[in-house]
């Protein structure tokens, strides 16, 4: 389909284009309370075109496949009427003889796993985590996608992908005290024993350990953030490192490529060639080759991640993180985050809570999950959030989980006091990280 | 298409079948600082199937392609009796309602060009910059749609109707030197192009309001008196309560039933809460819900004790209620739960200088980042503060984050103040990846005797 509206864009846009088409199938399977209560079935398929004429970009969308390939051009030449003028090239045709990176992103034993398959691992999640008075919802869905993107200038590829997100919640309530412990596993393949096992010890682990309540510390404490807990440290320094917050000069780490703003044992990458994971691929939604691209390297600011656009606009390159939906513009966007050295695709995951790290702290906080991260002045780094999950460190050791309590602190300057990174390291969501202990975060309590 | 539709219901085998179709046309027209980012015309359409055998689940299909309609209602057929349910489910009886209801479109956006749309939000986006050399970025949105909407279900529903959509949305971000600050205007209306005109003087007053927070100090962390204005009343009640009265958190749930029993005190008697999905003209407003049952206004707390929750036919059903119009889906890629539409705090007595007139030192926490409860605990973020001493407004503070438990803090709202009014925000609610829904809050000026008041916590 988007040969033919190339084909007529080429004809009446004087700058080229370059297009998505992008088809997904969904399987899913929701156990609600305990109980299996539904199973889903999805087909989607949509096209997106962007065109160049009188150097300004305009782009359209469309889900509906009657649509005529001019009419989706002229709607694509409307918007440039009005677009900014850019200095947009496509990236051309490979040489022969240099392949799409080797990638794997089709497994076959995720793609062919019946419904009976999905319905078999959601009843085994549920009975390993069964309790008296507790609650249990699964949800796993299974995903394929067939995607192809091309130019004008004779850029062109196409790959499948799978992949399979299995997520547990378990939910106890005595009187009016609400505990929800959750996990969740995304795998490119059918996960294995082990993907399902971890994630029962992650949730129970963190649930046994929940369920002594105890009074939360006070001051300016060591407090170690879980991989999954350190969204509200991430969150400022993956916004300040996209391409386009430096374009706009919003970024804090806009001009400091080359100077050193974390501690010395703090790396950071983009990597969408890692085994295994669903957001890997071997090109991006414009064409540009997959590449792993280093933004922070021993505390050091390497670089930003570019789409097509902001790379025209900053006069450098694409790194490949061109994302793009079925409406709209691309936007620079993250594959994989890689946090320190990596490492392997996790197996059993370590279920010692902590990575480790505990066993130095007299007094302090272990912080799983925040309340209303991503809200605010994000990019600032400044961030004030009441815990949904955290425990009381005492002595080494985990005393029980603490309510009332509220974490507050700089992301840029937290950074900077980096008592150890943990040997925990594993998969949350599509970032790889270990837990990290951070010494002086604010608590307080009320 | 209802006569499609309703033939392809004809050839389904299960005991409920339900059909929905869909086809929106959108514009969005994006400024950040001087630039126009983007200006794109979209159209999506699709459909979504849901289909129940007796003793079995949920079987749901969606789809982008119409001609797969028939194969989807045989898909989602196969799905729910692969699945086995007991108790089995049972969906709460419904009159069939059979309508053709155009929402007043005021002012079709589909026959504005995309040039008028862009100058319109060229000037409000312009209204911002134009505020001070300190405002060193800007994001200025317009977005608005026109879905035409069918539904259908075995039992004889057949709804046709037009949903209009305007949102405009601003943020204007002030800098100096290491200080960043940000203000935000919001508009969103179930409404078309009339009503997106004469918004300057609010996206100029958020870009003011961005410059003056610099020179603000953060607010000293501790626990103060309270006061709310609309807007943000508006969103904790929202965020606190109305999640919890969602039926779908409770009725399979034993320990969460008892925990929301009807008849259980939650505020004083001054505190009156509900969701009206009929109100005229706001962005939670639809005559129908998903499952084709009519909106109304619905009370969930009256004079401080729980009264009432919000239902889909499944969840009323479980637990013997009368269904309540909420059953809402984002679009036909999602099935229909519950949710919310125009949810508010009811109207007290008495004016905003009754509520401060006693209060010595205290917090008047204005407007909304955002919020989000976990659980029984809340963290919502106020756009701005005001202090308060010895009975009158006082200087400007930042960072005010307020903190708390559902509970407590319920209780502890003492003083509303009557002059009540809906926000009129854009944005919307997530939930169960269902981001973001339509809808909207309102209430009077609220004071709480005591909430924790996050800032700079003493180290």
């Amino acid at each position: 389909m988007i040969e033919r509206l190339l084909e007529v864009a080429r004809r009446r846009a004087d700058g080229g284009a370059d297009a998505l088409w992008r088809r997904v199938e969904r399987t899913s399977v929701a156990f609600e309370w305990g109980r299996l209560k539904a199973a889903g079935a999805t087909e989607e398929a949509g096209a997106n075109l962007r065109v160049r004429h009188r150097g300004r970009v305009g782009v359209a969308g469309t889900t509906a496949a009657d649509v005529p390939p001019d009419d989706l051009v002229t709607r694509a030449l409307a918007s440039a009427e009005l677009g900014e003028e850019i200095d947009l090239g496509f990236p051309a045709s490979r040489p022969p003889g240099s392949p799409l990176p080797s990638i794997s992103t089709f497994f076959d034993r995720a793609a062919g796993a019946s419904l009976d398959a999905l319905i078999a691992m959601g009843r085994s999640l549920l009975e390993r985590l069964e309790r008296e008075g507790c609650q249990v919802n699964v949800a796993i869905d299974r995903e394929t996608a067939q995607v192809r993107v091309a130019n004008t200038s004779g850029g062109a590829a196409e790959y499948a992908s799978s992949g399979v997100a299995v997520s547990v919640d378990v939910w106890r309530i005595a009187g009016d005290d609400v505990l929800a412990v959750g996990d969740s596993a995304e795998t490119a393949d059918f996960p294995g024993d082990d993907v399902l096992a971890a994630l029962v010890a992650s949730v129970n682990t963190r649930l046994d350990r929940a369920l002594r309540i105890v009074a939360p510390p006070e001051g300016a404490l060591p407090v170690v953030f879980t991989p999954s807990g350190l969204s509200p440290l991430m969150l400022p320094v993956t916004q300040a490192l996209s391409g386009k917050a430096v374009l706009q000069g919003i970024s804090p780490l806009g001009g400091k490529v080359g100077e050193r703003a974390f501690d010395a044992r703090f790396s950071l990458a983009d990597d969408p060639l890692r085994a295994g994971r669903p957001s890997s691929r071997p090109i991006d939604d414009e064409c540009v080759t997959s590449r792993r691209t280093a933004l922070v390297e021993r505390g050091i600011v390497r670089g930003f991640i570019y789409d097509l656009e902001t790379a025209a606009r900053a006069r450098t390159q694409s790194t490949g993180n061109g994302e793009r939906g079925i409406f709209g513009k691309p936007v620079p966007g993250y594959t994989n985050l890689v946090l320190g050295v990596g490492g392997p695709v996790p197996g059993g995951a370590a279920s010692a809570l902590g990575g480790g790290l505990l066993k130095d702290i007299r007094d302090g906080l272990l912080v799983d999950e925040l309340i209303g991260v991503g809200q605010g002045n994000v990019i600032g780094g400044a961030f004030s959030h009441p815990v949904a999950l955290a425990y009381r460190v005492e002595r080494g050791e985990i005393t029980g989980r603490v309510k009332d309590a509220a974490v507050a602190g700089n992301a840029y300057e937290l950074w900077n006091r980096v008592g150890a990174f943990g040997n925990d390291a594993r998969w949350a969501g599509s970032r790889w990280a270990s837990s990290v202990l951070l010494e002086g975060v604010s608590v307080a309590r009320r | 298409m209802i006569d499609r539709l309703a033939a392809a219901l004809k050839r389904s085998r299960a005991d409920y079948t339900e059909i929905r179709v869909e086809r929106t046309w959108s514009t969005a027209v994006t400024y950040r600082g001087r630039r126009l980012e983007s200006a794109t015309a979209s159209e999506d359409q699709g459909g979504f199937v849901r289909v129940l055998h007796a003793g079995r689940g949920w079987g749901v299909a969606s789809f982008t392609s119409l001609d797969q309609l028939e194969s989807m209602v045989a898909r989602a057929g196969e799905l729910s009796r692969a699945v086995s349910v007991d108790p089995p489910i049972r969906l709460a009886d419904v009159a069939p309602q059979r309508a053709e209801a155009a929402l007043d479109l005021d002012g079709d956006v589909r026959g504005v060009a995309l040039a008028d749309k862009k100058r319109l939000i060229e000037a409000y986006n312009g209204a911002m910059l134009g505020v001070s050399d300190r405002i060193v970025d800007t994001l200025a949105i317009y977005r608005d749609e026109v879905s035409e909407y069918w539904y259908v279900n075995a039992q004889g529903a057949a709804l046709h109707e037009l949903r209009p959509e305007v949102t405009l949305s601003g943020t204007a971000v002030a800098r100096r030197d290491g200080t960043i600050e940000k203000g935000l205007e919001s508009v969103g209306l179930r409404r078309g192009w009339k009503s997106a005109q004469d918004h300057e003087s609010g996206f100029r007053a958020a870009a003011e309001r961005a410059v003056a927070l610099l020179d603000a100090p953060m607010v000293r962390g501790g626990t103060y008196p309270v006061i709310l204005d609309p807007e943000l009343a508006g969103v904790f009640i929202h965020e606190a309560f109305g999640h919890l009265s969602e039926a779908d958190f409770v009725y399979e749930n034993p320990q969460a039933r008892e925990m929301m029993t009807l008849g259980r005190r939650f505020g004083k008697p001054v505190l009156n809460v509900g969701d009206n999905g009929a109100a005229l003209g706001l962005r939670g407003t639809l005559p129908f819900d998903d499952e084709g049952t009519p909106t109304q206004d619905t009370a969930l707390i009256r004079e401080g004790i729980l009264v009432g929750r919000l239902h889909s036919r499944e969840t009323a059903a479980t637990m013997g209620e009368r269904p309540s119009g909420n059953a809402r889906a984002l679009s036909f890629r999602h099935p229909p739960i519950v949710r919310m539409t125009n949810t508010y705090i009811g109207n007290g007595k008495g004016t905003f200088d009754d509520l401060i007139r006693d209060v010595t030192l205290g917090v008047y926490a204005c407007g909304a980042f955002g919020g989000q409860t976990m659980l029984e605990n809340f963290s919502f973020t106020a756009a701005y503060g005001r202090m308060i001493r010895d009975g009158h407004v006082a200087e400007l503070v930042k960072d005010v984050v307020l903190a708390g438990n559902l509970f407590q803090t319920l209780d502890r709202i003492d003083h509303i103040a009557g002059d009540f009014r809906w926000n009129q925000m854009g944005g919307g609610c997530g939930k169960a990846g269902q981001s973001p829904l339509p809808v909207t809050e309102g209430a009077p000026h609220v004071r709480i005797e005591e909430a924790l008041v996050g800032g700079d916590v003493p180290a």
